[in-house]
């Protein structure tokens, strides 16, 4: 009698155990979701806060350089007076030497896409080749190696010497600095197929138009990619400095003109402008990026 | 002529280290319509033998003779599965059958989808073809690589460890495909299967190569299945005929040394 109840009464205080471990179980789960929520948005204010936390630094040296040059460099405030300035009316047009911040920023634009384009072109095929063939790897990379540390300023007087125009001499720039890490990406990515992709080509008799199609440009898609999104940044940076070499008009030739007319609040509006768009342009790559590369 | 004619062959690997000497004095006749199975411990050139009737390496030595016609390169007739299933992981699992059946099939395009359809019903896939390989499971995998060899319709089959990573159940049906498809083509495919399940080996088998441990290795016997088919795997384990040869490969496979040998003793 006796160990009937006990047994009875031992497996009621189990089940009402069981019972409750579930019920917490319950609980944590319902828990989970909005925590992960509460965590996700913790985990974004911390960033901008720490975003905020390194724009004040550069406010505050900013401000600071102001006081060394004794207000010669102008400080925030009258410079983000400038900037909006110049982003309320970005396409006004008074002649050759006075046009709004956006027709400047288009005719950079164009100019990098041209030559980025054109390089991108020739990049792309020679880096496959490079990739794919030992001999055209020893044709073109010793040229690749010399000619890649080389400033592209340097081809400016060359650019001027074959096509006797500035703006073709500032595109041609252009396309040379779109060349080097596209066709160096392109070479590595083509030249890493691994082995066994190489075994599915050769086992099933595919043709090179097929093995082109289907397993080199796949693969190495997202190392091309990359390659491009390092270019195009490169050519950003130059089109500033070629501008100034060239003049006439672009983002640079705006920060030429402006240092000319000694409006320093205009030269760092359109440093940020530069930088906002540079940032964008790699964007719009890291995407692509993900997007082709397969999992 | 046999089918398949390999002729004192030696396959050997450049390494840091000088050559690397894989097999030696391979010499196997095989023909038109046999079941082969190579068994032997990992490392001991049994995928090398494969890759070379496949035409994926040369031999250092001697030659491989397919149809009468010197190997020199892989062909339409001779379907791989290789070990480690070589999908296109870019591709789905339709697309990765479809492209090998395009690349080497003439007939219209048509044709070849049922074609592609038919082999992934076959391996029970077609739920799944427009799947990545990276979102199959590793027999999931292998199934589409079998299935991939077999769209082709080959004369010979090279399998390099078909099975290996397919729970029993789901390899006992992949077995019984396996020999339905080689008796439909009128049991005229020549089929050549890397294992290490003794028991696959024989229920599928008119040969057993067994290899040696490398390096340079050779074959160390070849064990005759006279098992009548078709086979049943229920009655066929207790016949004397299935027990012996089991015994005969177990004894081959197995390190003489036991468990106390190593120095470990349990009864303490
Ligand atoms: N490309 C290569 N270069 C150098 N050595 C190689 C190469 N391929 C194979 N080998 C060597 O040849 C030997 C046989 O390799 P193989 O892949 O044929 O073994 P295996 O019998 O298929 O083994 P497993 O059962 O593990 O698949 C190994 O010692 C391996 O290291
Ligand atoms: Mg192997």
């Amino acid at each position: 009698m006796e160990t009937a109840t006990s047994i009875v009464e031992e497996s009621i205080i189990k089940r009402s155990i069981e019972s409750r471990t579930i019920i917490k179980k319950e609980v944590k789960n319902e828990n989970n979701k909005p925590n992960l929520f509460l965590m996700k948005a913790i985990e974004a204010i911390k960033s901008a806060a720490y975003a905020a936390l390194g724009l004040g630094l550069i406010l505050v040296m900013w401000t600071l350089l102001c006081k060394y040059t004794h207000d010669e460099l102008p400080g925030p405030i009258a410079t983000l007076t400038v900037l909006w300035e110049l982003i309320r009316d970005p396409f006004y047009d008074y002649g050759p030497n006075d046009k709004g911040i956006g027709l400047q920023l288009i005719s950079s634009l164009g100019r990098v896409f041209s030559g980025f384009l054109m390089g991108s072109l020739v990049a792309i095929p020679v880096g496959i080749l490079m990739g794919a063939s030992d001999i055209s790897k020893k044709i073109f990379y010793p040229i690749v190696q010399i000619l890649k540390p080389v400033s592209p300023l340097a081809w400016f007087p060359i650019g001027l010497v074959v096509f006797k125009n500035s703006e073709t001499a500032t595109v041609f720039i252009i396309f040379i600095t779109s060349l080097w890490s596209t066709l160096i990406n392109t070479a590595f990515g083509v030249s890493s197929i691994p082995e066994d992709h190489k075994n599915v080509a050769k086992a099933f008799g595919f043709s090179k138009f097929r093995y082109l199609t289907k397993i080199l440009i796949p693969y190495s898609l997202p190392h091309i990619i990359t390659g491009l999104r390092l270019s195009i940044g490169v050519a950003w940076l130059v089109i500033v400095a070629g501008e100034m070499l060239s003049g006439g008009t672009g983002i640079g030739f705006f920060v030429w003109d402006s240092w000319n007319a000694l409006s320093l609040e205009r030269v760092i509006s359109a440093i940020l402008i530069i930088g906002t768009v540079g940032l964008l342009f790699d964007k719009v790559f890291t995407y692509f990026e993900k997007k082709v590369s397969y999992k | 002529m046999s089918h398949i004619e390999i002729r004192d062959m030696e396959i050997s690997f450049p390494t840091p280290k000088g050559r690397y000497i894989a097999v030696k004095d391979i010499n196997l006749s095989i023909e038109k319509g046999e079941i082969i199975s190579i068994i032997g411990h990992s490392g001991c050139g049994k995928s090398t033998i494969m890759n070379a009737i496949g035409g994926m390496l040369n031999p250092t030595q001697g030659t491989v003779t397919v149809n009468g016609k010197k190997v020199n390169g892989p062909g339409p007739d001779r379907g791989i599965v290789f070990q480690n299933y070589s999908l296109l992981p870019w591709m789905s699992v339709y697309e990765n059958i479809f492209q090998a059946v395009d690349a080497v099939m003439t007939c219209s395009k048509t044709e070849k989808r049922e074609i592609v359809e038919n082999n992934l019903k076959m391996v029970n896939l077609y739920e799944h073809r427009n799947k990545l390989p990276g979102q199959l499971s590793g027999g999931m995998k292998q199934r589409v690589a079998i299935a991939r060899a077999f769209a082709i319709n080959p004369s010979v089959l090279l399998l390099d460890e078909p099975f290996g990573a397919l729970d029993a159940l789901t390899k006992g049906t992949m077995h019984l495909e396996l020999l339905k498809l080689w008796n439909l083509d009128n049991r005229e495919k020549t089929i050549i299967m890397v294992t290490h399940d003794i028991e696959e080996a024989i229920f599928l088998s008119d040969r057993i190569v067994v290899m040696n441990d490398g390096p340079a290795s050779t074959i160390r016997e070849i064990e005759n299945v006279h098992i009548p088919r078709p086979r049943n795997k229920l009655d066929i384990v207790n016949s004397l005929e299935y027990k012996s040869i089991r015994d005969r490969l177990l004894h081959l496979l197995t390190n003489k040394f036991s468990v106390e040998d190593m120095g470990i003793d349990y009864k303490k």
